[in-house]
């Protein structure tokens, strides 16, 4: 999730600049992935990346395959932010003598990730619930878990019943927790 | 590089991509009838029925899709219920479906003001008739571009269901590779092949928006 919004960030604000190239290249890259299914991007990455260039372990690949992913629909969400901060506030900021970078750093920035807050908290649970897609190429994860268990003592029906009542125990509290920190952030923006 | 197993397969493969969007298709008419069904009664104005289908939709929505494959096809066996591979994986897909639904059609119909409503009763209309008349023609027309986002994600989630052992595209897939070692190229094919089937669906969304002149919305994926 970390790698994920780093390079999500990145990506937005490489959306934002004038050179056209650019722009281009994140537009592209952010329809590939959001137009391919997550489970072939991880065989991909695990299967058919070692074919011509290397062989990650694992765990590696899962957490590349879900970096790349969640950093695309992080780059969407924040590129709305940026653009939904009102143009006078950069006309500001470039008036109060700020260079470009300055601009953008201190005064579009962080409007732009409070207006961002609620969609990246639903990339975030959506994240969660797409790790279980890793147990596809068999790391240790809770679906995988659940997997090794049922296969062992056949009793299916509860192992997976319980790794649902996991699922929804985590994805709730998460989400609850995300709605108490959007609150206080915009109760924040407002001041 | 060998590219002519690529060639070679690509009618097998094929029947895969049919086989993925018959799979898609059924989820999509099942998930988007028992979907409005579930967005009425959720913004029906009764609230133990109200706190119900949160749970409902909120169960659903919290839990990731290929588990729920699981659960059906693995787990209800054990107390008695069996379906082929096929229905359960629809099923699962179906549920997702329209949970999702249900939240875009609350989002929609909690999008459109209040005064609507109240201009509604004043005028001497009931509530079916508010919502037939007033409330619907134009929560629906703001509900169409999540929709249709929506079905992208579906056609992408069908990939799913070749863990389960459906036969579709990523099963295709896979078989070929099984026989050819070409993991590589196969799984960059099939891709292309997703790619092109969901980014016509994301071009029609992104039209749609335009026309309505509603923001972005972001959803689940």
């Amino acid at each position: 999730m970390l790698c994920g919004l780093v390079v999500g960030l990145a990506l937005a604000l490489a959306s934002q600049l004038r050179w056209a190239p650019a722009r281009w290249a994140v537009a592209v890259y952010v329809d590939i992935i959001r137009n391919t299914p997550l489970l072939i991007q991880i065989f991909f990455i695990y299967f058919g990346l070692p074919l011509v260039l290397v062989k990650l372990p694992a765990f590696a690949s899962g957490l590349l395959a879900l970096t790349l992913y969640s950093a695309a629909y992080n780059a969407e969400v924040f590129r709305a932010g940026l653009e939904a901060v009102p143009n006078g506030q950069r006309e500001a900021a470039r008036s109060a003598g700020l260079s470009g970078w300055q601009q953008m750093r201190y005064v579009v920035l962080p409007q732009a990730v409070r207006i961002a807050f609620p969609a990246l908290g639903n990339n975030l649970v959506s994240l969660v619930k797409n790790s279980s897609l890793v147990s596809a190429i068999g790391m240790v994860e809770l679906m995988f878990v659940a997997n090794d268990i049922s296969f062992n003592n056949f009793r299916s029906f509860e192992i997976y019943g319980a790794a649902m009542i996991y699922y929804v125990i985590i994805i709730l509290a998460l989400s609850r927790a995300l709605a108490l920190v959007e609150r206080r952030v915009v109760a924040r923006a407002a001041i | 590089m060998q590219w002519h197993v690529v060639t070679e397969s690509f009618g097998y493969l094929l029947a895969g991509a049919r086989a993925t969007l018959l799979l898609s298709a059924t989820a999509l008419l099942t998930g988007t009838g028992l979907g409005i069904v579930w967005g009425m009664l959720r913004v029906l104005p009764v609230p133990t029925l109200q706190r119900f289908m949160v749970g409902v939709i909120d169960g659903v929505r919290a839990v990731p899709l290929l588990l729920q494959m699981f659960f059906i096809f693995f787990g209800l066996p054990a107390v008695g219920v069996q379906m082929p591979v096929f229905v359960s994986a629809a099923l699962a897909m179906t549920l997702w479906m329209a949970a999702n639904l249900a939240e875009v059609m609350r989002g929609a119909v909690e999008s459109i003001q209040r005064g609507q409503f109240e201009a509604g009763y004043s005028s001497g209309l009931g509530y079916a008739q508010v919502m037939r008349w007033i409330i619907l023609p134009q929560a629906l027309r703001r509900m169409l571009p999540p929709y249709v986002g929506l079905c992208t994600i579906l056609i992408k989630d069908t990939s799913l269901a070749a863990i389960i052992g459906v036969f579709e595209l990523t099963r295709a897939a896979q078989e070929t590779i099984e026989r050819t070692f070409r993991s590589f190229e196969l799984y960059l094919t099939i891709g292309a092949m997703y790619f092109v089937l969901c980014f016509a669906l994301t071009l029609l969304s992104r039209a749609l928006e335009r026309r309505v002149g509603e923001p972005d919305r972001i959803l689940t994926h």
